[in-house]
């Protein structure tokens, strides 16, 4: 492929992994989240397929599979469940606003673009130019888990930024080695598991899963 | 570069002429889409010679500011339009202005507006300017912004540059800033002209509407005006749109063949857009005036992305 078209693909992936990562700023409803999850997962599918075909690693193919079957099938299927079993569907009162959120992810995506700087500088790859995009879904990912209530948020802010990690894997390095990479999905599904298995009791105990009611503990 | 004086009146003619069959065209295919029959796409014109014909109310506690703002607002309109390419890449007025000047006059446009909906001190109109200016004042930095990508990709807040450098061969459509930069300027011009997710112009409906609240005193002649010019408003910013994102087809030069194309092709994206606007009015509900402002600030970030990553990584 054609190096400067595949570059411009692999940055407008990486660009539209960080919109929908943004969606989920935006939405009010966990099942929209989920949604947005599972889209950005697809998108990271994706991108991963773009560097795929332009570099000619097939490992890369292999990891384009799991990422689907992992985040963008079985997750979002165990992130629906939960939503459903706990019978949560708003994120009602972030601790930060809709509006305030967006300017901060936005902000956050300046802050990427800076602290990236050297490394795209220093960068010898054609995707080097997606860094920035996929430190900005790191950051994003960090800003929902701290600035949202909902246990099922902060388990979606969490994906966010595993996602992010992934994304810049596969731009700064085509991907990590694969026995790493196996490593990482198995993490994330098994940390996901455990996570639902706390939304529950969280749920059981407090009748809501707005973590912070956890304050109560204390007493 | 000189001031052209068949350009400007045929591009008057254009914008006079065709606004009106916009605002038409957008309702009768919405209704076809809602399985009505809806009016006739000529309704809009009948309207005009309608209001054109009839009397005014005045009310008597409205000052100068009252009648002085249909004039603002109709020439205001006109004249930022003239300072779009639409059919030619060279503006007729692009002598006297780039981005700047077109952003200022439509504020300057809606300042009157605003003004003039206070100045009777009915309820409403207030209620639409306060709801007015709270709109623009972040649809406004979010064109801004959105222009601004383009224009540092084309080195010149002219827009006749601006499409000239997007005709040439260094742009594409896979460049994800010009991709951001367009939705963000779509979400602007359905807020500025007052479209479905903001505002519904087919209600007189107190608790939504907006721009219809500020033109609520006016009748007769003056109604005509603003109706007219918020058509060429909406005219201007669809062709605006259209020129900055795909400018194929614009005629460089004044010769009758590229003309007749870039007329075509002018029509064919207005009519694109019109869609994309009537599909959009049919799927969307109106937005509570509270979330209004973060979609407008999703809009922002689009655009502040957009110029982040065609002015970092360069």
């Amino acid at each position: 492929m054609n190096p400067e078209l595949f570059a411009r693909l692999a940055t407008l992936a990486s660009s539209l992994v960080l919109l929908s990562g943004l969606a989920i700023l935006w939405r009010h409803s966990l099942q929209a989240y989920i949604g947005a999850f599972a889209r950005q997962s697809f998108l990271l599918v994706v991108a991963t397929l773009v560097v795929a075909v332009s570099s000619g690693d097939r490992r890369l193919y292999l990891v384009a599979a799991l990422i689907f079957a992992v985040k963008v099938v079985v997750i979002p299927r165990l992130l629906r469940r939960t939503q459903v079993h706990v019978a949560a569907d708003l994120e009602i009162h972030p601790y930060v606003n809709t509006p305030a959120s967006l300017l901060i992810a936005g902000a956050l995506t300046l802050l990427a673009y800076v602290v990236a700087e050297p490394l795209v500088a220093i960068g010898a790859l054609p995707t080097r130019g997606g860094i920035p995009l996929a430190l900005a879904v790191v950051f994003l990912g960090l800003f929902i888990v701290i600035s949202r209530r909902s246990a099922l948020t902060q388990i979606i802010g969490f994906l966010v930024l595993e996602n992010g990690i992934a994304l810049l894997a596969v731009l700064a390095t085509y991907g990590v080695p694969l026995i790493v990479e196996l490593g990482v999905f198995l993490d994330v599904l098994l940390g996901v598991l455990v996570m639902q298995v706390f939304v529950y009791r969280i749920r059981e105990t407090f009748d809501t899963i707005d973590v912070d009611r956890l304050r109560d503990l204390k007493h | 570069m000189s001031v052209n004086v068949v350009s400007i009146l045929a591009q008057t003619a254009l914008l006079l002429l065709l606004a009106p069959l916009l605002g038409g065209l957008i309702k009768n295919w919405k209704a076809k889409l809602q399985n009505r029959r809806g009016p006739r796409i000529w309704q809009p014109y009948h309207d005009l010679i309608k209001f054109l014909r009839k009397d005014m109310v005045i009310s008597e506690h409205a000052s100068w500011i009252f009648s002085f703002t249909p004039n603002v607002v109709f020439l205001t309109a006109l004249s930022a339009g003239l300072m779009v390419p639409m059919v030619t890449a060279q503006a007729p007025l692009s002598l006297f202005g780039g981005v700047l000047a077109l952003v200022g006059l439509i504020a300057l446009g809606r300042f009157f507006l605003a003004l003039s909906g206070l100045d009777t001190a009915s309820a409403f109109g207030g209620m639409g300017s306060s709801r007015e200016v709270t709109i623009a004042a972040i649809a406004e930095p979010a064109m801004m912004l959105a222009i601004f990508t383009v224009a540092i990709t084309a080195g010149s807040t002219n827009l006749s540059r601006i499409v000239l450098a997007g005709q040439g061969p260094g742009s594409t459509l896979l460049d994800p800033s010009h991709a951001l930069a367009f939705i963000a300027m779509f979400i602007v011009l359905l807020a500025e002209t007052g479209r479905i997710p903001v505002d519904n112009p087919a209600t007189h409906l107190e608790l939504t509407m907006i721009h219809e609240a500020m033109l609520l005193e006016y009748s007769g002649r003056y109604l005509a005006l603003l109706e007219w010019a918020a058509q060429m408003k909406f005219f201007l910013f669809l062709a605006l749109l259209a020129n900055l994102a795909l400018p194929w087809g614009v005629a460089r030069e004044p010769a009758p063949g590229a003309l007749a194309v870039a007329l075509g092709a002018l029509l064919l994206k207005l009519a694109a857009l019109a869609v994309a606007v009537v599909v959009l009015e049919t799927r969307v509900a109106k937005l509570r005036l509270f979330r209004v402002p973060e979609l407008l600030v999703v809009s922002f970030l689009l655009a502040l992305l957009a110029v982040t990553s065609s002015f970092l990584v360069r």
